[in-house]
């Protein structure tokens, strides 16, 4: 195998793509290797953001934009905020048992092993440049997509939002007699 | 489709309804709405077809399916009492919760698209997650509902990340295009059987069959007794089915596959169900664990793709609600006896001396245990005969032998409150009952010996 001239075939495609998947990868693996909660949230930070250039690459701005602002802005902004609110330090961490580490190494390998295996055998098809539709993953046709096709669903999620809504307000609310905090 | 629509307003009027005169009005309120989602259910009947570009499937068969659900409610609705276990209760707002978590029920049996299995299995999930904390005071209850939530986020990721699977698999939601990619003889891709296998995780997890019970105990018995019978009661039903749609009418070429996944669940689960059941003291914890037999029960209905397993497992399921609204039913009535903490007693113990201080009461908790156990003239018996005869199949004869076994220890635990009614105790003094609980105990006691005498009224009727 000729890895200089795959490297000298490759397009700048090729280089943004292989950058921003490592960038992907060192950011996950960062995630769940730091021992310190919030190292843990930011790696998770630059995992969303590098994966909203995938999205970018893949023509779906739309997507990528949502991706940054809920997840990065909006659900990063609150476990930071939960990490710090419950001010969580490393010295009371425990490794867990050696039984549990055992066990669960064997489980993720052998899900991984699966997972790559059905990746292998797969075929993708592969995409033609010339006649694929650009405007795939715009706003528009996504727009156009949920009130058709799946407005039934989309409708439905607002009882989903409501239900939980409702039920984190009941379950926070002050009861007379309580203490105040 | 009709019911889902109607309900998911209903629901907001009852979140409304609270705000006036101290929402006397919600209970009566939330009957009347369940009646009318039930009627309106009709205006399908004979008329099968797909909503919304194939996102719900309508049949006579789906739509029985939804009137037992909002006819379990109903009856759970009644004997509420308001709420009056809980402190601090909030009734408009748990009325409301519920009705919208029908919507969930119903969508999960009757969808045709995985998207609305998934929300499905979500608002009824979010919805259960809600009402077991709702009994803020109570430790356990607080323990419950974080324990299930965590746990249940936990099932729903996996059983997202199975619906992924299945669509890189095949390429569309619909469980009709599911079958129509397995049933042309190609090389099936592997992504398939990942995906399914990670649905079936997610989904067993909240029918609570082993091994995935572990949140079972402890949250049966830390929700408020009426939310437990809520879950014992339509959670199952509704995860049955959707496990019947997705393994008999879009996987059923793959039987092979995941008929070995099912055979060892439901052994996992008739095992650990009925051994860990005969040394409970808490009644509620003592049902958690018949329902995961229960769970394992239904599973054996399932096992193989056969024209009559619709059939028994509308059974089952109409027997098994029945009986556990009974038999919760009965723990509800008697939620004025105190332990000395100054919350409800539980415990089996609590129905010492019933046979003497309320012989009604007592008829139906021995009516509905038999029928938890499976003696003949109980639609228990019938139910029980009705799976184990659809399982009846020379590759899983053991399991058939396991099953017959175990209800043998069943009997042993179901018998232990029967005892209890008709040993002495001190208290002497007459319970009186509210007449809204006793005609539920009629309707449902009634039910169960009907169907236990006559059970081609039900069976011969699908």
């Amino acid at each position: 195998m000729d890895i200089l001239g795959l490297l000298k075939n490759m397009t700048i495609t090729h280089w943004s793509f292989y950058i921003v998947s490592m960038l992907t990868l060192f950011g996950a693996l960062g995630t769940i290797m730091s021992k310190n909660p919030i190292h843990s949230v930011i790696y998770l930070i630059l995992t969303f953001f590098s994966l909203s250039a995938h999205y970018i690459m893949l023509n779906a701005q739309f997507l990528a934009a949502v991706n940054i602002i809920v997840y990065a802005g909006a659900i990063m902004v609150l476990f930071l905020f939960v990490v710090m609110f419950l001010n969580l330090r490393e010295e009371n961490e425990e490794l867990p048992k050696n039984s549990i580490l055992i066990a669960a190494s064997i489980v993720g390998g052998i899900i991984g092993i699966t997972l790559i295996a059905a990746i292998r055998q797969t075929q993708i098809e592969k995409v033609n440049p010339y006649s694929f539709n650009t405007k795939t993953g715009l706003v528009e046709t996504l727009g156009s997509l949920l009130f058709n096709k799946y407005l039934l669903p989309f409708e439905l999620v607002s009882v989903l939002f409501l239900i939980a809504m409702a039920g984190a307000v009941m379950l926070g609310k002050r009861e007379k007699g309580e203490r105040h905090f | 489709m009709y019911p889902i629509l109607f309900l998911s307003f209903s629901g907001l009027i009852t979140l409304f309804l609270g705000f006036f005169q101290e929402g006397k009005w919600v209970k009566p309120a939330t009957i009347l709405f369940l009646a009318i989602a039930s009627i309106s259910a009709f205006i399908d009947w004979n008329k099968p077809g797909a909503y919304f570009f194939n996102m719900l499937q309508v049949n006579n068969f789906n739509l029985l399916l939804s009137l037992v659900i909002l006819i379990t409610a109903i009856l759970i609705v009644a004997i509420s009492d308001n709420f009056k276990e809980i402190e601090y209760a909030h009734s408009a707002e748990y009325y409301a919760i519920m009705q919208f978590s029908l919507v969930g029920a119903i969508m999960m049996t009757n969808f045709q698209s995985l998207i609305m299995l998934f929300l499905g299995v979500e608002i009824l999930s979010v919805s259960m997650y809600v009402l077991t904390g709702t009994d803020k005071r109570n430790l356990r209850g607080n323990e419950a509902a974080i324990k299930y939530f965590l746990l249940g986020a936990f099932a729903t990721g996996i059983l997202l990340f199975g619906i992924a699977m299945i669509y890189g698999g095949v390429g569309a939601f619909e469980i009709d295009a599911i079958s129509g990619t397995l049933a042309s003889n190609q090389a099936q891709s592997l992504f398939l059987y990942i995906g399914l296998v990670m649905l079936l995780i997610g989904l067993l997890f909240k029918l609570a069959a082993a091994p995935f019970h572990f949140w079972t105990p402890d949250v049966y018995e830390g929700a408020p007794t009426i939310f437990t019978l809520f879950m014992a009661t339509i959670v199952k039903t509704a995860v049955v089915f959707a496990l019947y749609r997705i393994l008999h009418q879009s996987f059923q070429n793959m039987h092979l596959s995941w008929s070995y996944i099912l055979a060892g669940c439901i052994a996992l689960s008739l095992i650990i169900g009925n051994l860990s059941a005969v040394k409970q003291i808490s009644f509620k914890r003592m049902l958690a664990f018949s329902s995961i037999s229960h769970a394992g029960f239904l599973l054996l209905g399932l096992l193989h793709v056969s024209k009559t397993a619709d059939k028994s497992l509308l059974f089952y399921s109409v027997s098994y609600l029945l009986a556990s609204t009974s038999a919760f039913g009965v723990l509800l009535a008697l939620k004025n006896e105190r332990t000395e903490n100054g919350r409800s007693n539980e415990n089996i113990s609590v129905f010492k001396g019933l046979a003497t201080r309320s012989p009604f009461l007592s008829a139906v908790l021995i009516i509905s245990m038999l029928s938890l156990a499976g003696i003949p003239l109980t639609g228990g018996f019938w139910s029980k005969f009705y799976v184990l005869t659809d399982a009846a199949n020379d590759q899983f004869f053991y399991l058939i032998v396991l099953a017959l076994l175990l209800t043998a220890v069943g009997v042993y635990y179901y018998f232990k409150p029967i005892i209890t009614v008709f040993e002495k105790s001190d208290i002497q003094e007459a319970i009186t009952i509210n007449p809204i609980f006793k005609i539920i105990f009629v309707l449902t006691t009634l039910g169960t010996l009907v169907l236990g005498l006559f059970p081609d009224l039900l069976y011969g009727m699908i």
